[in-house]
């Protein structure tokens, strides 16, 4: 469902991305890890088609993403690193709008809209400007858009920061059940415990590169620890984060 | 600790310099040769008007400090409301607040700090134009650097007390009432104001006074001129000081420029001594949102029964504008503007129809220059208005395209209603005869279409997501090439358009076969490539660099 085929993408002399080969299956749950500035974020834009790649080639539904943008964007929803809306709609016509780009039929908008608010405990607050959401309701009125028009690929670049416990909890029964349905999701997040629980495959991203991709035992398998070993761990032992014990004497 | 607050401006500004790609630079360099030939353009007509004036004989050099005292006197007005608007989003709602008040700094050096970030952005571009009045003055009366630079000393202070107004009404606006709704009454006053005040500067008829014959005596006329602008204004000193320097008083230069310097530091610090007690209150207030809830009602959407695809886009602009009191409070002015200009029209000495006629037909030049001031409001910065929600936009399956037409359309239509107003209320006013109506409605009509997609087109040439205020979109590098390019292209339409003019005057004088098919038609294929090539150059350079720019 997403074809991801030599992909770079060069600031200046600064490689973000540097040569990256993925393929994430329909109904797959794929998490994508790294520390800050490994270039997730750089691959999610890339993905959704809001950043042009120095070189190489993202397939989206079949679509490719430079030759056919329309049609891969049609079958794609993104929830961004900041959820920035536009602040003097309201929550339900924020949705409305959502809905009517991306060709959502006005019936089901009737029914989905309030539908939506309510699961994400909007409802109250539907009919006020997102000026006065706070960041966590914002998060939650993106995550609802991307649900209105039912796309094949969800891209997720930090879904979970902002949202409270409970509504943490739905959205990961959310994504399981999609994922059950058939739909892809690619979900960066740097929360391990959240990648562990929830994906099918992870890879691991440094400075641009893939460092290491599989399921949870083909990690474990790869790290020092062996089985058993938990996430955390694992991350920590491949990207060079044992260091931190170090640095902490620092402190 | 202000110290440290400067030295990460100016470290901001080295670093955004030294990031710019060569295409960048090239590109800046360019469009800062068309600035400054649009300022050297400025500065060549206040020459003349300066020359003339200095060679009147007797009161010459009385009306030339007497227009200069109005310089200034506009300079301050615009600045103190520029301040207003500017201010209120400085010291209110900069992205930055949130970090500084959080850091262990001094509320009033925050508050300093953010003053003279606010007097900066609110004065630099008026202060910009007022550059080549006074080279061209100094030229009028061949005086030397001294000259320059004694208006140099005088400048900082004038525009800092002009500034201070519009910091100490926010201030004191927001500390009486701490809600972000006296943002939104800020807007409809400053809109407001400055819609009377212009409207009673015009409507008082200045003319009258630098036209000896419209007062009863020359002594009254002498008097009017030897007057000061409005004395306790700093506009006044500074005029003054810069006499003085002029005519080599030293002495006197010095004392306006110890009074302009001592009053500014004496109100900044009034401000910085009152922020202490009421900017947080402020502060704090106009963070919170009020609340009033609407009902959407799923109604099929009028803008997608006729635009289709881009009808949401449409639906989602007209909701977002008027529930934007900075954004509709800004028809008031336009609304004053029409009124002003037609009052104007109304009022020229115009005794024959000819002369009636050919105004009629100057009209497309002044009318065209008023829709593309309304232009660098309105229609330049819709594309940077999506802000940081462009996301949305550039994820959707929406082309670039579509999303460009869609805010030409959004401004098309009202662009085209004021220029018809004007076009049709000047020839009516003027009696203009039929041919010049025609043409010159049918020009002015092209002229805001034309215009609108300059303004998309170059709107999205020069993206700007990540600002604080719309007023940092239209000062900005890409506001003053659309005024360059709007002003370029409403000069090449007169010019092309006046050789038909030109026959049909002949025809009306009586000159037989006054009319040369051949230039007709040149002229009209001139017209035509001319308004295509303004139309789609922009267009489509913009276009290009909208696909291409990377969130």
């Amino acid at each position: 469902m997403i074809e991801i085929e030599g992909l770079v993408k060069r600031f200046g002399a600064h490689t973000a991305v540097a040569g990256l080969d993925l393929k994430v299956a329909p109904g797959e749950i794929f998490g994508f890890l790294g520390p800050n500035g490994a270039g997730k974020t750089t691959t999610v834009k890339m993905i959704t088609g809001l950043l042009k790649p120095t070189s190489g080639r993202v397939r989206v539904a079949g679509h490719d993403v430079a030759q056919d943008p329309i049609a891969a964007k049609r079958a794609m929803g993104l929830v961004p690193d900041e959820p920035f809306v536009y602040p003097k709609l309201t929550g339900a016509e924020y949705l409305r709008f959502v809905g009517e780009l991306y060709g959502a039929r006005l019936d089901d908008m009737k029914r989905r809209v309030p539908e939506l608010l309510e699961m994400f405990e909007l409802g109250p607050w539907g009919g006020e400007l997102l000026e006065s959401y706070s960041h966590g309701m914002r998060q939650k009125l993106v995550l609802a858009g991307i649900l209105l028009h039912e796309p094949k690929v969800l891209v997720l670049d930090e879904p979970m920061v902002g949202l409270d416990p409970k509504s943490g909890r739905l959205v990961k029964d959310i994504f399981r059940t999609l994922a059950q349905r058939g739909t892809t999701i690619f979900m960066c997040t740097h929360v391990l415990e959240i990648a562990e629980k929830l994906c099918d495959r992870v890879g691991i991203m440094i400075e641009g590169r893939m460092i290491a991709c599989g399921t949870l035992a083909e990690l474990q398998a790869r790290g020092r620890g062996g089985a058993g070993t938990d996430l955390e761990s694992i991350f920590l032992s491949l990207t060079g984060g044992d260091e931190y014990a170090t640095l902490l004497r620092y402190l | 600790m202000l110290a440290l607050l400067a030295a990460r401006r100016a470290r901001c500004a080295r670093n955004a310099a030294t990031a710019l790609t060569p295409y960048e630079r090239g590109r800046n360099f360019a469009f800062g040769l068309a600035g400054f030939a649009l300022l050297y353009g400025l500065y060549a007509g206040f020459r003349r008007v300066l020359l003339y004036l200095v060679g009147v004989e007797l009161i010459g050099r009385l009306l030339l400090w007497k227009l200069t005292a109005m310089m200034f006197l506009m300079t301050l007005s615009m600045v103190m409301v520029s301040s207003l608007l500017t201010s209120l989003t400085t010291l209110f709602y900069s992205y930055d607040l949130k970090f500084l008040m959080n850091a262990p700094l001094s509320l009033r050096t925050v508050f300093l700090d953010k003053s003279l970030e606010s007097a900066f952005f609110a004065s630099w571009m008026i202060a910009l134009v007022l550059a080549p009045y006074v080279l061209a003055l100094a030229r009028a009366l061949n005086l030397g650097p001294v000259f320059l630079a004694a208006f140099v000393a005088l400048l900082p202070p004038f525009l800092l007390l002009a500034a201070s107004f519009g910091i100490a009404f926010t201030l004191i606006l927001l500390y009486l009432f701490p809600s972000s709704r006296t943002r939104d009454v800020v807007w409809v006053l400053s809109s407001l104001s400055m819609t009377i005040a212009y409207g009673l500067v015009r409507f008082s008829q200045p003319e009258r006074l630098i036209r000896p014959d419209a007062l009863k005596v020359v002594a009254e006329y002498l008097n009017f001129l030897q007057a000061p602008t409005a004395p306790y204004l700093p506009s006044w000193w500074a005029a003054r000081g810069l006499q003085a320097a002029a005519d080599g008083r030293w002495g006197d230069w010095s004392a306006d420029l110890a009074r302009l310097w001592g009053a500014a530091i004496l109100v900044y610090a009034g401000l910085v001594w009152l922020a202490g007690r009421t900017y947080f209150t402020g502060y704090s207030g106009a963070q919170e949102g009020g609340l009033r809830r609407r009902r959407h009602a799923f109604a099929p959407l009028r803008e997608s029964w006729i635009f289709g695809r881009i009808g949401p886009l449409l639906w989602k602009d007209r909701v977002a504008f008027f529930r934007d009191v900075k954004h509709w409070s800004q028809m008031l002015l336009i609304v004053g503007l029409v009124f002003v200009y037609l009052f104007s029209i109304q009022r020229l000495p115009l005794d024959s129809a000819d002369l009636r006629s050919l105004v009629s037909f100057l009209n497309v030049g002044t009318a065209g220059f008023v829709i593309a001031a309304l232009g660098l409001r309105f229609t330049f910065p819709s594309i940077s208005l999506e802000g940081r929600s462009w996301w949305v936009l550039k994820a959707s399956p929406l082309t670039t395209a579509q999303i460009m037409r869609e805010k030409f359309l959004f401004s098309a239509g009202p662009m085209l209603l004021v220029a018809f107003v004007l076009g049709c209320a000047t020839n009516l006013i003027l009696d203009a005869d039929r041919f010049t109506a025609t043409l010159s409605l049918g020009a002015l009509l092209a002229v805001a279409a034309v215009v609108c997609a300059m303004g998309v087109g170059l709107g999205a040439l020069f993206p700007r997501f990540h600002v604080e205020n719309i007023h940092q979109v239209e000062s900005s590098l890409g506001g003053f090439v659309y005024m360059a390019a709007c002003l370029f292209y409403i000069g090449a339409t007169i010019a092309v358009l006046a050789w038909p003019m030109q026959m049909h005057f002949q025809e009306r004088f009586g000159k037989a076969g006054a009319w040369d098919w051949r230039l007709a038609a040149a002229s009209a294929a001139m017209w035509l490539t001319l308004n295509a090539a303004a139309a789609v150059i922009p267009w489509t350079l913009g276009l290009r660099a909208l696909e291409n720019h990377e969130l």
